[in-house]
């Protein structure tokens, strides 16, 4: 079985086969058209919206048929950590490393000697504007 | 000869523009003939192809956090003999939910098997990683329920995915492929959840936690039931409260048995319950969205929602509910920048909640719900 062996089956090449050759056929009947319409100055209207309308659909057949990207979409994530003085306003930012969490107490603060702790941990998502 | 006879059509094309005609009409024909034909079995196979895809993608993610926990175990457990075998057993775990015929003492029921489940799977990592503290091993625990839920997703896909192909059935084929975009958001959010475990970082879910962080931060705690505290905290000249899950270890706690307790104890003299969680948003909705509303804001079974209701009704105490508005995909990846900044909103929510609907001196109950990794208190 394909799927529990680790190995995905390819798009049947029978049907790649097909698709190609409605491919090649629908390109060569649209230019044929465009042939006609060159010398003889006759618009074949139906030979030009099948032959159309058949390489669109070959070409989304193909698309459909190609084979996906298997590994998962795992991005590695930057990730903050951001630390405040429990006594006065000072703050730094840099970032994450393993051991840290929210509230640990992690030395003290260089500007007032108060206690400086992990305030968050977070990540930055950048996001496209939405305007609805 | 294909390309001659198109040559052969152009250089004279009113004697084989009418052959070249006749080969395309019966091309057309026959092309309609078979899709009104094979239609469906095309589209089914297209349709299969795509769960493929998805499929493989599935299988990839599940491998990889099979392989990450074996690693973490390893690297944090330090076990005298290899984990791998144990492992895989564990990720083939089910649970078998409480009979429902007679839906008496369901809840209390349903209590214990979750109950039993956690003790079993902090077990079982305890024994695999004696070197853990207990953080850590709630950490693992929580990389395992990770990893056991895309396995349980892989297995489920496949089994629809391969039923299809053999029954050749359209609509088992076409529910499976409906929902694959869904099932592949929330496993990719599974997928990304186990590396924020295995660091120990805040998680989505953890929103409510960090509310009842903040607020109970540098006072008197005090463990109040399995796994949960309880702080008494001054807000605005009201006694508040405050109960969150003990962190930093990956935990969700009891908070609807703390409430139950502390509200017995008070004999139902509290003003105000209000209750932080992480929810779902809608699309569309920005992710951190500060939304207040009434009743038990904790997911979940519903164990700890029914207790909060039973004892509230039985009291009469308000319920409010602070929601942090959140993606799927963020619920146990690593917290987002605007989910902190939603922290901050909600505090000053509650604030302004306790000020509006409370009198100076009157008890509140405010609690932090969710997975606490990552956040101390």
């Amino acid at each position: 079985m394909g799927v529990e062996g680790g190995e995905v089956r390819r798009a049947p090449i029978f049907f790649i086969a097909v698709i190609l050759i409605m491919l090649v056929m629908s390109i060569a009947a649209f230019i044929l058209a465009i042939t006609v319409y060159l010398t003889q100055n006759t618009v074949e209207y139906m030979n030009i919206i099948l032959s159309a309308s058949a390489i669109l659909l070959s070409i989304y057949l193909l698309l459909q048929m190609r084979r996906r990207t298997l590994g998962p979409s795992l991005e590695p994530l930057k990730v903050l950590t951001v630390i405040r003085c429990v006594g006065c306003n000072y703050e730094s930012r840099r970032e994450f490393e393993r051991g840290d969490y929210i509230l640990k107490e992690i030395g003290q603060c260089p500007k007032c000697n108060g206690t400086l702790y992990i305030h968050s941990i977070f990540r930055e998502v950048k996001e496209k504007e939405k305007t609805y | 000869m294909f390309t001659e006879t198109l040559l052969v059509s152009i250089q004279q094309p009113s004697a084989s523009q009418d052959y070249m005609g006749w080969i395309f009409q019966v091309i057309w024909i026959l092309a309609f003939i078979i899709v009104w034909i094979y239609g469906q079995r095309i589209q089914t196979t297209l349709m299969l192809k795509e769960i493929e895809g998805s499929l493989s993608k599935l299988k990839a993610m599940r491998d990889r956090s099979r392989q990450i926990t074996i690693s973490a175990i390893k690297e944090i457990g330090k076990p005298n003999e290899d984990p791998t075998a144990r492992i895989d057993r564990l990720l083939e775990h089910v649970d078998i939910e409480p009979v429902s015929l007679d839906p008496t003492g369901i809840i209390r029921r349903l209590e214990h098997i979750i109950d039993v489940r956690e003790f079993r799977f902090k077990d079982e990592v305890r024994q695999m990683a004696p070197q853990a503290d207990e953080t850590q091993i709630n950490n693992l625990t929580n990389v395992l329920e990770a990893a056991l839920a895309l396995n349980q997703i892989y297995k489920i896909v496949r089994h629809y995915y391969l039923m299809g192909k053999k029954t050749l059935s359209f609509y088992i084929i076409l529910q499976i492929q409906m929902l694959l975009p869904l099932i592949m958001r929330e496993s990719e959010a599974f997928a990304n959840a186990i590396k924020a475990f295995t660091l120990g970082q805040p998680i989505g879910d953890g929103a409510g936690a960090l509310v009842a962080a903040r607020l109970m931060h540098g006072r008197e705690k005090r463990l109040i039931s399995k796994d949960t505290i309880v702080s008494e905290v001054d807000i605005d000249g009201r006694k508040a409260y405050v109960i969150k899950a003990v962190g930093p270890g990956g935990n969700v706690g009891k908070p609807g048995e703390a409430i139950r307790q502390i509200l017995e104890e008070k004999e139902g003299r509290v003003a105000l319950i209000i209750i932080i969680d992480a929810a779902q948003k809608l699309e569309g909705e920005r992710p951190g969205e500060v939304v207040e509303g009434v009743g038990v804001a904790i997911g979940g079974p519903g164990v700890d929602k029914y207790k909060v209701e039973e004892v509230a009704a039985k009291y009469r105490v308000p319920l409010s509910a602070i929601l942090i508005r959140e993606g799927i995909e963020d619920v146990v990846s690593t917290m987002r920048k605007e989910i902190v900044d939603g922290v901050e909103e909600a505090i000053a929510r509650i604030r302004r909640l306790i000020r509006e609907n409370t009198k100076e001196g009157d008890t509140v109950i405010i609690a932090g719900v969710g997975n606490t990794i990552g956040i101390a208190q």
